[in-house]
């Protein structure tokens, strides 16, 4: 579960990104949030990430409290975990097989676990026979599925996915959230950021809409 | 962590000496410059050193004694003489000795001796082993009984002296320097090479790795790149001073030739230069990755 507790962020530049957020995400929930940037979305998900913690308020991720959490524990916070980002952050040395079991490499997985169950991640988004390439022989839609692999490979309560289509072909986007979709059918709660509202609006979810640092709507159900 | 873990860790420092394999060369490189130029700053100082020391084994005390003395006395003289530190290679030259010596000299003109009339003192001629102390051990001598006059070379002996302290000085100060450099430059070498990868390091944190697990493959890196560095730097100074060596052999003048036989073989020292090369670089790489990558570790 999920839950921030009167929330106030301010950098240290003197802008207030997030304004006494309250806010609740049950497990197993898949919540779009959106908004225009500047609204605060970036800095949630950070809050999320342990990025960033709060100036003031409570957030609790997984169980964990993280603005009170040891720098010791991030580690092991980070890997109950999957994140998706706009920018895909494959490693660029490693081939695509590696950056998936790269996830579960520092989680210390026997070897032959982890040559178990990459294969069979890479073939759940569709990458099987791309496991020896290298991230820049892939377009940006392999890209991104190979960032959802790695993202998944640890079997996570949560993904969390930072404007994971911003960066490639629309026809290829619908093809990430109906992905995110399916593994949130099977138990795992998702949260997306995102501006797409077309997007949005094919998938009959929950969506909070934040500006200027506030949640001003949440809907169970969202249309156009 | 598990064993698989740790090897999983070594084989991706290897890698990433491959991976980065431009920055490796620059790393290699700018460590060899560094590791030659100590080296042959070492090499030049301790050879310097070594010649000093041999002109000054070039140095002779003549000692003078009495005309009168017996047997006894001498033998008591002789005691006393080898009970002074800082003198070796004590040698006497009897009266009879030193005549035959002159007469052998002086080929047709010795007829000129006369057996009966042999004015040639009982003399010991001795080596100091320390120069800086030749006017104490000279005072030393002087008061025993028996000794009439001691020749030391006094002038030479400050020269020298002072030759010396300035070569150990100046070799010490510029090897000193060298190092400092070697630092700087070397910090900042692993500086960009960390900085080069700081994506890929909050990758890393992202997906929940412990700063261990990033740490280990930079720190495994550095140190196979100060070990070749170190071994290559050891041939190159190897086969530079052997070229050297055998250059001067080849062509010898006087000078060089008088010192030749005080010129350090390279095996004499090159262990331990590839010793300081080996620490030095490893430990470098490995404690230098480490300060930096932390700065990236912080996401």
């Amino acid at each position: 579960m999920i839950r921030f507790t009167n929330v106030s962020k301010t950098y240290k530049n003197g802008t207030m990104a997030l304004k006494d957020v309250n806010l609740e995400i049950q497990d197993g929930e898949f919540v779009f949030i959106v908004g225009s940037s500047g609204a605060g979305k970036s800095t949630l998900i950070k809050m999320l990430l342990h990025e960033e913690v709060p100036t003031s308020g409570e957030v609790e991720v997984n169980g964990f409290k993280l603005s009170k959490m040891r720098r010791r524990q991030i580690p092991k916070f980070r890997r109950s975990l999957g994140v998706v980002f706009q920018d895909f952050r494959l490693i660029p040395t490693m081939n695509v097989y590696d950056n998936v079991a790269f996830a579960l490499r520092v989680t210390d997985v026997p070897t032959r676990d982890i040559r178990r169950r990459v294969p069979y991640i890479l073939s759940l988004v569709g990458l099987g026979s791309k496991a020896r390439c290298m991230p820049d022989q892939l377009s940006g839609g392999e890209q991104q599925r190979v960032a959802l692999a790695r993202a998944l490979v640890n079997n996570p309560r949560l993904i969390i996915a930072d404007e994971p289509t911003g960066n490639i072909d629309p026809e290829l986007s619908y093809e990430i959230v109906d992905l995110l979709n399916e593994i949130n059918n099977v138990g795992t709660t998702v949260i997306m950021v995102t501006h797409e509202h077309d997007l949005v609006a094919q998938f009959n979810r929950r969506v909070l809409t934040l500006e200027h640092g506030h949640i001003i709507a949440d809907d169970q159900e969202w249309r156009q | 962590m598990r064993g698989s873990s740790l090897g999983y860790l070594f084989k991706e420092g290897a890698r990433n000496v491959w991976v980065n394999r431009l920055m490796s060369l620059a790393s290699i490189g700018v460590l060899i410059a560094c590791m030659l130029l100590i080296g042959s700053s070492v090499l030049l100082s301790v050879n310097m050193n070594n010649v000093v020391g041999y002109v000054e084994d070039q140095n002779e005390v003549v000692i003078v004694l009495e005309d009168d003395m017996d047997q006894s006395e001498l033998d008591e003289l002789d005691d006393e003489l080898h009970d002074i530190e800082n003198i070796n290679n004590i040698v006497f030259v009897s009266k009879e000795e030193a005549f035959q010596n002159e007469k052998d000299k002086l080929g047709d003109a010795a007829e000129l001796l006369r057996e009966d009339d042999n004015f040639y003192p009982n003399t010991y001629r001795i080596k100091i082993d320390d120069l800086e102390f030749l006017d104490e051990t000279v005072d030393e001598i002087g008061r025993l009984f028996g000794v009439e006059d001691v020749k030391a070379p006094t002038d030479i002996a400050e020269t020298l002296t002072s030759v010396k302290k300035l070569v150990i000085t100046m070799g010490m100060g510029i090897v000193a320097l060298l190092i400092g450099v070697t630092l700087i430059i070397i910090a900042n070498t692993i500086k960009i090479t960390v900085f080069n990868r700081r994506k890929e390091i909050s990758i890393m944190k992202y997906v929940g790795a412990t700063d261990l697990f990033i740490k280990l493959p930079f720190m495994i890196e550095g140190l196979i790149l100060g070990l070749i560095s170190a071994i290559m730097a050891y041939f190159i100074l190897w086969g530079g001073y052997s070229y050297l060596l055998s250059w001067l052999e080849e062509n010898p003048s006087t000078w060089i030739q008088s010192m030749y036989g005080s010129i350090l073989p390279f095996k004499e020292i090159g262990l331990k230069l590839f010793g300081g090369f080996a620490l030095g670089g490893t430990g470098l790489g490995v404690i230098g990755s480490m300060i930096f990558v932390r700065n990236y570790l912080k996401v």
